[in-house]
């Protein structure tokens, strides 16, 4: 019924140059055409950069202890103040940040790839291989992750203790994030592989491996993009949960959760030390949910953004 | 119809129709509904969307309005604003009035008491209408229940029987019981007519009632539709996009366009005397069933318009062969038609300033219609062509089981039974059949190429028997390919049109130049604008979508194409453009085409030969004409008579074989002739014939240049079965 209607706007409009505009730059103009998401991105780059250069603001580093400020509020010494064994603050904070988005990349990261993979897998051979895989996804949703990571990280065996606590804390949480998309994954591979363009392209005699990666890759292509983002911050969340309890990232290693957890129970005496990694926490899960939001209207291709863009190029 | 005023569009007039509705005087007092400038706009993204724009009728007592309308052009949204069944967002203005009472306006309290017992509605969609948790004589009850508290449960029960009977439900006692899953799609429409008719409706609306079944079901549920007007004296509102639903059953016609109606009149002015463009150019635009009509199509050239920005000249401007500036300045008012020929009384109105200048012009010169394109293979002998596509004794068997642990065969499906056909080059054949009788599984079968596959079927030259590594399957790709029925699924929809064009050719390793100098030539050979390119399918219509769809079709060259239904989910005038297109690039290109439709006038159009199938078997094969004109399978008859034709008076007087029942399902096939249990012929054969029917497989017999499987193919036809409207 609307598609008619739809249409005639546009086609008034089709008087486009004769060129081959390529995919990717169709969805970057549509991403940088929301401005929430645009500030995401510029919010989560600059914090990015901070955990990478922030280290230059300060020429005290996570290690040295300043014995003249100890416990002191920011001054222009210290910039965000020190802590309590009389830390720089601000070199605690670069460090923490950049462990929790490296926490974040590498498992939102990987996480995704395992469940496309998986997922694809079981759609695409289904019968025995998708019940037995998914009888090993259902195995694994069962399992209480809270136990397995508290397992892990404190007690284990002698190996598992020389292990640097952030990437014991990857490997688990990359364990148990990949799951429900997985099963996402699965579903709409599954929908995907009776829909007619890729009976199309069957009876056009392109080969499965290249109908998997042109027509099914693709499709669920902004379902994986998305979880990568929501992957991002659902691990950065979890790390700084298991920290804050004691069981995620350990001292002498910094994070995020570790500088919160910390400082809960005295904020009131010292509260730069609880408030600024919160709000750096904020600033970066925020900022990835603004992203999140502007990367599914660029991807979806029935989103409202191409009219936008049309107009947009009349007025110019 | 009512006083000429209330269309002037003026200010003056608006004031005087307001005066006329405060005293209660307009439209004439039998009238059981009345619609007096009914205007629905609702608001969507982009804007505002006005989509009735001051609509007005009046019905009256046992008559049939027909509302005739491409998608779009506000027939539903009509019908939908007199039940008031649109969502609360939606801005309602004007006057509906029923029996003098005025209902715009009423809650939705109000609206209930009149909603299914005054006012009563057939929708489209059996599937969805039906609540598939309750038993279908509950949903009846429920209906009788909510306007008649009163009256006892066994009353109530015996009419839910008495109008299961009405609608010609088999056993009406027993399938009380019954729950919709148990009936196939004609029964339930059946039920919701019963449902719709509970209470004695004086107006019943039926809303593309017919849109979602098979032809041979379409005339059982006409005929029943007809049967409960008879019963109840209802008036109807039937709203359709095809012409010749409507052309028997309607008394009057309205044809809306852009949410306005452009034409108005008895079935006959319409008909026989359009004096609008549009509907001149609707009437072109359908194939006939029952003549060889040799001449393209009347093809309506774009889409209607955006009802999103405000309308300043007549609505059908943009795509009027005949349209001059003064079109442009104001909009046309519904004005009675005055040319000489048409019958005075002002009934038949037209929203055109030509109208008057209209009198017997040919719709094909003024739009246009491309001549008929003449192939090459023309005027060669079908014996004398290269074979392009064999099927010899192709078979598809569905073993049925039954357990859960051990699975027992308790029976097989027999979705192909053993089809031998074949296709010379530069021609046409469409496979013709009621839905599961096998022709999709038949084309799936010649698509996927399997050399397991029972029988054998050779594409250009090349044995699927032969297929056994990639490379022969590749050669027959590039043969043979394939257009689907939904324009919109068969694009994906992350890929532009280059994406969607270009995946055949680099599939075929072509280098990059080439395959773009090959996909500006596409977009050429099949209509659309080479900058276009760069679009997602989601920015076109359903017409250049499946434009776009032929042209990847076409990509590499093939001789063979596969066509599934490639017209039935595109508007009447759009469909016509593509089955121009399709004509067209068959004689240019001298393709031969593997068609399967529902469509019998559609099929008649294009193709050169046909064939009939009937649960997996073909009962008649043949050239198209001979087929039509001399169709010599019980089956075939029923089929063709089923169609109905955008002629009234032809409509009207036709004798109709309306067959019993629905398709049997393949796993209760019977011994004999598969056709025997809704045979027409049979029914009306002395027993000793019948035994032969009932014992014996019909084989395909030749004769001239039809073959046929039926004992007795001139045989009479039962006097229950058919029907003709007096």
């Amino acid at each position: 019924m609307t598609n008619l209607i739809d249409t005639v706007a546009e086609v008034d409009e089709a008087r486009a140059a004769d060129v081959v505009i390529g995919k990717g730059r169709i969805i970057f103009r549509r991403f940088m055409r929301n401005k929430t998401a645009v500030t995401g991105l510029a919010i989560f780059l600059g914090l990015f950069a901070f955990s990478l250069f922030g280290g230059f603001l300060t020429t005290w580093d996570k290690e040295t202890i300043d014995p003249l400020n100890i416990g002191m509020g920011p001054s222009p010494e210290h910039l965000l103040g020190t802590s309590q064994a009389g830390i720089d603050l601000l070199a605690l904070v670069v460090e923490g940040t950049r462990v929790s988005i490296f926490i974040g990349l590498i498992v939102g990261g990987l996480s995704v790839l395992i469940s496309a993979v998986y997922g694809c897998s079981m759609a695409f051979f289904g019968g025995k291989v998708d019940s037995v895989m998914l009888f090993i996804l259902e195995a694994l949703i069962m399992m209480p992750a809270i136990l397995v990571v508290a397992v892990a990280t404190s007690g284990g065996g002698q190996s598992l203790k020389e292990l640097p606590s952030w990437l014991l804390l990857i490997a688990v949480l990359l364990f148990f994030s990949w799951m429900g998309t997985a099963r996402l994954v699965r579903s709409l591979a599954m929908s995907l592989m009776q829909r007619d363009y890729v009976k199309a392209a069957k009876y056009m005699g392109v080969p499965s491996m290249r109908i998997v990666r042109r027509h099914l890759v693709p499709n669920i292509g902004s379902l994986l993009v998305l979880d990568f983002t929501r992957g991002i911050t659902g691990a950065i969340l979890a790390e700084v949960a298991f920290s804050y309890i004691g069981i995620g990232i350990k001292l002498p290693d910094v994070s995020l959760g570790v500088l919160i957890g910390g400082a809960t129970w005295q904020v009131s005496s010292f509260p730069w030390m609880f408030w600024v990694p919160l709000t750096v926490m904020f600033l970066l899960t925020g900022s990835l949910a603004m992203m999140n939001d502007g990367l599914r209207d660029a991807f979806d291709p029935t989103s409202t953004s191409i009219g936008r863009a049309k107009t947009k190029k009349k007025s110019k | 119809m009512s006083s000429d005023i209330t269309t002037q569009p003026s200010a003056v007039a608006r004031q005087a129709v307001e005066r006329l509705r405060d005293a209660g005087l307009y439209g004439p007092g039998d009238a059981v509904l009345s619609v007096r400038d009914l205007n629905v706009r609702f608001n969507s993204e982009n804007g505002v969307v006005h989509a009735v724009r001051s609509v007005d009728f009046d019905l009256m007592a046992g008559k049939t309005l027909g509302i005739v309308g491409e998608s779009g052009s506000g027939k539903s949204v009509t019908s939908m604003a007199i039940m008031g069944l649109l969502p609360e967002t939606a801005d309602i203005s004007g006057s509906v009035r029923f029996k003098g009472q005025e209902l715009l306006g009423l809650g939705d309290k109000a609206m209930c008491k009149h909603r299914g017992s005054d006012i009563a509605m057939v929708f489209q969609d059996p599937l969805s209408s039906l609540t598939p948790v309750y038993t279908v004589g509950h949903q009846i009850i429920e209906a009788l229940t909510v306007h008649n508290p009163g009256m006892s449960s066994r009353a109530k029960e015996a009419r839910a029987v008495e109008l299961l009977a009405m609608v010609g439900i088999p056993s009406p006692q027993a399938r009380l019981k019954s729950f919709p899953h148990e009936f196939s799609g004609g029964m339930r429409q059946r039920v919701m007519i019963a449902i719709a008719i509970a209470n004695d409706p004086r107006v019943l609306i039926a809303d593309e009632p017919t849109t979602a079944l098979d032809v041979t079901i379409q005339a059982q549920v006409l005929e029943v539709l007809h049967a409960a007007q008879e019963e109840t004296g209802a008036a109807v509102v039937m709203i359709t996009h095809d012409l010749g639903v409507v052309a028997g059953m309607a008394d009057d016609i309205m044809v809306m366009y852009a949410g306005k109606p452009v034409e108005t009149g008895t079935v006959e002015d319409i008909y026989y005397r359009p004096r609008m463009p549009y509907t001149l150019g609707l009437l072109g635009a359908v194939p006939r069933v029952d003549t060889s009509q040799k001449s393209s199509l009347v093809p309506i050239e774009g889409t209607p318009p955006n009802l999103i920005k405000p309308v300043t000249g007549c609505t059908f401007a943009d795509r009027c062969p005949l349209v001059t500036d003064e079109c442009r300045t104001a909009e046309p008012a519904l004005l009675p038609v005055v040319d000489g020929v048409t019958a005075g009384g002002g009934a038949h109105r037209a929203a055109c300033i030509k109208s008057g200048a209209l009198v017997d012009v040919d719709a094909h010169r003024i739009f246009h219609a491309p001549p008929v394109p003449v192939s090459k293979f023309d005027g060669v002998p079908r014996d004398e062509r290269a074979t392009v596509l064999e099927l010899k004794d192709v078979k598809k068997h569905f073993p049925l089981l039954k357990g859960s642990l051990f699975k027992r065969r308790i029976g097989t499906v027999k979705a192909v039974d053993g089809l031998s056909f074949d296709i010379r080059e530069g021609e046409c054949l469409s496979i013709v059949g009621e839905s599961g009788c096998g022709k999709t599984t038949t084309l799936l079968e010649i698509m996927e190429f399997h050399p397991d596959q029972v029988g054998e079927v050779v594409i250009g030259g090349v044995s699927n028997k032969a297929a056994t590594d990639g490379k022969t399957k590749q050669a027959m790709r590039k043969e043979m390919q394939m257009v689907f029925q939904d324009p919109t699924g068969a694009l994906d929809p992350r890929f532009t049109v280059y994406e969607v064009l270009a995946e055949p050719l680099e599939n075929l390793g072509y280098p990059k130049d080439a395959i773009r100098k090959r996909i500006m030539e596409l977009m050429k050979l099949v209509g659309l604008q080479p900058d276009h390119v760069n679009r997602f399918p989601n920015q076109f219509s359903g017409g250049q979508r499946q434009r776009i769809g032929i042209a990847r079709a076409l990509a590499v060259n093939p001789k063979l194409v596969v066509l599934d239904e490639p017209v039935s989910a595109l508007d009447v005038s759009v469909q016509a453009g593509v089955i121009n297109l399709l004509d067209q690039l068959r004689a240019e290109l001298g393709l031969s085409y593997l068609m399967v439709a529902h469509d019998l006038s559609v099929v008649r159009h294009i193709s050169n030969r046909v064939a009939v199938m009937y649960l997996g078997r073909i009962v008649e094969m043949g050239d198209v004409d001979q087929v039509f004109d001399n169709p010599r399978h019980p089956y075939t008859r029923a089929l063709l008579s089923a169609i109905p034709v955008p002629d009234p008076e032809l409509e009207r007087t036709r004798e109709r074989i309306i067959l019993q029942g629905d398709l049997p399902s393949p796993l209760d096939a019977p011994q004999g002739c598969n056709f025997a249990t809704r045979c027409p012929v049979f029914a009306a054969l002395p027993q000793a014939k019948k035994d032969k029917c009932l014992t014996l497989e019909p084989p395909l017999v030749s004769e001239e240049a039809q073959q046929f499987a039926c004992f007795f193919p001139d045989g009479e036809i039962d006097a229950d079965m058919l029907v003709v409207h007096a």
